[in-house]
């Protein structure tokens, strides 16, 4: 056990490092802050409620940096489409949180919150899964016909409308290879911003899908872009909290040592896998979320009596990091065997990347 | 055990039983350690 001073709490920094170790791996593989996941893990080891914020909010912007860098190195950043989704971004978390002020001086309750956040999760959860769940099937039909298929197959043509809308300026962004309107770059990114400022949460979980699913980007160019924007936006939260004094660095440091590494791994997976795969983790990390959030809202309006509900909640978010850690690992241990002939199961071959 | 590994959905409900056993027992120790 650490005694942190900031804080006023002890905590042992082993389970803070291997937060930071498993959330970095998600992070760097679907492009998400993680602070849902985090944020509960920082309470429960016992930090005050408005420092798990700060604390969590800082390491991710720490976190992102690395990745960033990873996946800048593997080729998955669109700098045009990354930097005209953060002004969009910035103006619409601020007027996301002017909205929650305004509703909670009006009588918003937390509980209401948290139902919202979780409708939210649950309906990006059930597209997402769908959605991806038919890529999945079309990849496995076009390789059974014999034809190479590459990372990724067009998610959906939704992105077709709003690439269509011709107000100027009209941007190219080379990576992405996209022809799209500035405005809409920016008009998703305040829609995703306001909903993430709303909410008190990075936005990482709606940004990578709107990505993919409004602006046409592929999957692995959604996570990479989304990470270069998270420390855009997250290096802002943190500064504000930070003056606030809302962090310890010190409990900051430990978690983003673990967090290093950990990204460092969850950005090269993605070069192992296609597009669907990353979704289906991005898919499984929402309806997971979704079941935790379940249990502490039915804790919160049964009065806080059942301590159990609780404690469930607990530990089903940190079965949930280590799970998704566990299932990023396996792709990436099945698509070695894979390129090496070895078996694989049956739904692996649409998920994997077999060439360099 | 190559049955349920060939089923995504076999496979996932596996690894998500076992994560949810491991984090509960993690817990549970660090719990124990901490209570007094």
């Amino acid at each position: 056990m650490f005694e942190f001073a900031i804080a006023g709490i002890q905590a042992p920094i082993f389970l803070l490092m291997i937060t930071g170790f498993t959330v970095g791996i998600v992070g760097g593989f679907i492009g998400v802050g993680g602070g849902y996941m985090v944020t509960p893990a920082l309470i429960v080891f016992g930090f005050p409620g408005y420092m798990a914020s700060g604390i969590d909010i800082m390491h991710i912007a720490g976190k992102s940096v690395v990745a960033t860098v990873r996946h800048r190195q593997l080729g998955n950043i669109d700098w045009i489409l990354g930097l005209a989704m953060v002004g969009g971004t910035m103006m619409g978390v601020e007027m996301g949180v002017r909205i929650l002020n305004w509703t909670k001086a009006l009588g918003l309750s937390a509980i209401a919150l948290l139902t919202g956040s979780v409708v939210i999760m649950l309906g990006l959860f059930i597209y997402t899964q769908i959605e991806t769940r038919r890529a999945h099937k079309r990849i496995d039909e076009i390789s059974e016909a014999g034809v190479t298929v590459g990372r990724e197959l067009k998610a959906t043509r939704f992105s077709d409308f709003w690439q269509s809308i011709k107000i100027y300026p009209i941007v190219r962004c080379h990576v992405a290879r996209i022809i799209i309107s500035l405005w809409v770059i920016v008009f998703v990114g305040v829609c995703t911003g306001v909903l993430a400022g709303f909410f008190g949460v990075g936005g990482g979980f709606i940004r990578v899908p709107a990505l993919v699913y409004v602006i046409g980007a592929t999957t692995h160019i959604a996570v990479g872009t989304d990470l270069l924007e998270i420390v855009v936006s997250a290096g802002y939260g943190g500064l504000r909290h930070f003056m606030s004094g809302n962090v310890d660095m010190v409990a900051v440091f430990w978690m983003i040592l673990g967090a290093m590494v950990g990204a460092q791994f969850g950005s090269i997976a993605t070069a192992f896998v296609r597009g669907p795969a990353i979704r289906y983790i991005l898919a499984y990390s929402l309806g997971l979320a979704v079941v935790g959030a379940f249990f502490r809202l039915i804790y919160l309006l049964t009065g806080q009596q059942y301590m159990f509900l609780n404690l469930f909640a607990v530990v089903f978010t940190l079965g949930e990091m280590l799970f998704l850690c566990l299932f990023i690992g396996s792709l990436v241990l099945f698509a070695v065997q894979y390129r090496r002939g070895k078996w694989v199961p049956a739904w692996i071959p649409a998920l994997v990347v077999k060439e360099d | 055990m190559k049955f349920i590994v060939n089923s995504m959905l076999g496979y996932w409900l596996v690894l998500l039983l076992f994560s949810c056993i491991v984090a509960g027992v993690v817990f549970w120790i660090w719990l124990k350690d901490v209570m007094v």
